[in-house]
């Protein structure tokens, strides 16, 4: 498992103990999982680069031969931005729907969104809701790097709720610990290569990815909890939750 | 109350065909699109073969898979825009980076480009931005969705944007997917894990879902669109109705990493909440479109899934593999063979499944092997199961005015 992975399972194995759930949710647990940019350790890049390069730059003679016996045949699984989905499905035996998208705070909201539809429509009982992000790599930090502007704190972060509608709750006993009294979605679309959307974030740690949202909720000691969210890819959103 | 989805736009960039008209063409002539590798040199490695697309327009930006979705959403506006606003639901492929970048990240004299559309797409473009092209080229102003479930990703962005029409919270969108893993890092860490066909000198034959001489898929590259619109809007508006999406399920293995569950768990579990979410009943299935991918897993147990969903009618209702043509086009999968499908239900006829000689004893259905067959079928389940046990069906039907 990668970073990511873990930071994933360990945020829904959390979430889940904290409902009072156990570890196999079932037919009727859907996942709606936002996940942060491919990660890609500076390690394996190093293997790779180094099997790889010849006096005249890349070698694919090298790479098919030296590259190719020298990296992690699972590093290919680590790549995956549906891994994080995998491994919660399998330590949790989710086998209910799942949402499963990518990459920052605003897709959080857009896998919110599902969720919430998923128990309005009686298609799952319980809904885990998540954003995980390994941001502290190789490629992120390049990714982050070349932005306008560029974004330099970034943390690794995971985090869950578990939602499930009110009459299921109550059936089951359940502690509420949160109300979601409103929430809003927007879109601006644009022409990612001729606009720099400056992101901004209140309520949240902008450095945390899709993963900002759930943490704060998670950390938040206040009966009330504003988010609003300026994403760099022209979603706006914002939230209010009721803590209890 | 929840609305009826048509389908009334279709786009396509594919190793067969860069137009609808000649993807069906092909399709039901039994075309393979499998070749050797061209976009590289694939020196050793022991995977050299591969479904290219060759079209003119695929190398305009660096990442290919942007250039596929941009040209197939483009074919899938041309029968004209819904009212309302629309949204997009795009499953997309990995962000795997440029080896020859990397290594020239490493010079001692290296700087990055400057320019920020040079920027973005140095050594690995975000796959997402396709998402915000094609929502800004087409003014589609609702929240886009993406879908990273891997090989699942085309349909379920299929099946979503579905839900979301008829659920009422969109208008119209335009929904599919687009991949190409085509380079050196996609076909080398395929190939590390001994998921594809090493079928080197015969390419066209490697490709052979349900044969019992498969070997491991073919990758492919493309992307596929469609636009859904209600069905009653798109009959006001006088839009062509080239098929309806009548229902959608997902659901996870919750087993292997790369295998699937023994028994299709599943995989019946999606197939079986599409069928439910249709409000039809498993006998009005006429045809499967499978995800069969050609690999030794994934086809014997797709049968027994196939076999747990329909019981006795299993042996009677025809089963079709597109990858056998066109490979596995991984994130654009689900798309691309729902239009495969949705061509064969307008034409009364059900593509072929080539290369398949020898057919598996674990796979007995009837697969339509060699030559495509004149068919009169209403009801079409689309599969696609993914990498880490994510599965997707959705029921296509057809629609008379």
């Amino acid at each position: 498992m990668g970073v990511q992975d873990d930071l994933a399972v360990v945020a829904a194995g959390q979430a889940a103990a904290s409902a009072g759930l156990g570890n196999a949710l079932g037919e009727r647990a859907g996942l709606y999982l936002s996940v942060g940019y491919l990660p890609f350790e500076q390690a394996d890049v190093d293997v790779l680069f180094e099997n790889s390069v010849d006096e005249r730059g890349f070698s694919m003679q090298r790479f098919s031969s030296q590259a190719y016996d020298a990296v992690n045949p699972l590093l290919t699984f680590r790549c995956l931005s549906n891994m994080p989905a995998f491994h919660i499905s399998a330590n949790f035996n989710v086998q209910g729907p799942y949402f499963v998208t990518y990459p920052g705070a605003g897709q959080f909201y857009i896998a919110l969104d599902q969720a919430y539809h998923a128990l309005s429509t009686g298609t799952v009982d319980i809904a885990i809701v998540g954003g995980v992000a390994h941001q502290r790599n190789f490629l992120v930090h390049h990714h982050f790097g070349r932005v306008e502007p560029p974004v330099h704190a970034l943390s690794d972060a995971g985090a869950c709720l578990i939602l499930e509608s009110a009459a299921h709750a109550r059936r089951r006993g359940a502690t509420v610990r949160a109300h979601l009294s409103q929430y809003d979605l927007h879109y601006e679309p644009h022409d990612p290569f001729e606009t720099s959307i400056v992101p901004h974030e209140t309520g949240a740690d902008s450095g945390m990815g899709p993963a900002s949202l759930p943490v704060a909720l998670n950390r938040n000691r206040q009966p009330v909890l504003s988010h609003d969210l300026v994403a760099a890819d022209g979603i706006r959103a914002s939230s209010v939750w009721e803590l209890l | 109350m929840r609305r009826r989805v048509a389908v009334t736009g279709m786009g396509i960039v594919c190793p067969i065909g860069h137009s609808t008209e000649q993807f069906k063409a092909n399709l039901l002539a039994g075309q393979s699109g499998v070749g050797p590798i061209t976009l590289f040199d694939p020196a050793e490695l022991p995977t050299r073969i591969a479904a290219e697309v060759h079209w003119d327009g695929a190398n305009r930006l660096r990442d290919r898979k942007i250039a596929f979705a941009l040209e197939a959403a483009r074919q899938a506006m041309d029968s004209g825009r819904p009212h309302g606003e629309g949204g997009l639901s795009l499953g997309i492929g990995l962000e795997l980076f440029s080896m020859p970048d990397l290594c020239a990240m490493r010079r001692p004299d290296f700087a990055m480009p400057a320019g920020l559309r040079d920027r973005l797409t140095f050594l690995q473009t975000p796959s997402d931005l396709c998402v915000h092209m094609i929502s800004n080229e087409h003014g589609l102003r609702r929240p886009p969705l993406t879908h990273v479930s891997a090989c699942a990703a085309g349909t379920d962005a299929l099946g979503t944007a579905f839900r979301m029409v008829a659920d009422g919270r969109y208008d119209w969108m335009l929904a599919g997917g687009t991949d190409s893993m085509i380079n050196p890092l996609g076909v080398g860490g395929f190939c590390r894990i001994g998921a594809t066909s090493v079928v080197n000198d015969q390419p066209e034959r490697a490709s052979r879902p349900f044969d019992a001489n498969r070997s491991g898929f073919v990758l492919g590259e493309g992307a596929g669109m469609l636009l859904l619109e209600p069905l009653d809007r798109a009959f006001d508006r006088g839009a062509t109705v080239v098929a309806e999406i009548a229902g959608y399920g997902n659901s996870f293995d919750a087993w292997g990493i790369s295998e699937p569950h023994p028994e299709g768990r599943g995989a019946y579990q999606a197939m079986a909440r599409a069928v439910k979410d249709a409000g039809i009943t498993v006998d009005e299935i006429d045809c499967i479109n499978a995800h069969g991918t050609s690999t030794p897993k994934n086809d014997s147990v797709e049968t027994l899934a196939i076999k747990r969903l329909l019981g006795d009618r299993a042996y009677r209702v025809p089963v079709c593999a597109t990858k056998s043509m066109i490979g596995h086009l991984i994130s654009a999968a689900g798309a691309v063979e729902a239009i495969a499908a949705i061509l064969s239900l307008q034409s009364h006829c059900i593509h072929p499944t080539i290369n398949l000689e020898n057919l598996d004893p674990l796979c007995d259905l009837d697969y339509v092997p060699l030559r495509a067959r004149r068919y009169v079928h209403h009801v079409t389940l689309s599969n696609s199961f993914g990498f880490g046990g994510q599965n997707a069906s959705i029921v296509l039907k057809a629609v008379h005015a």
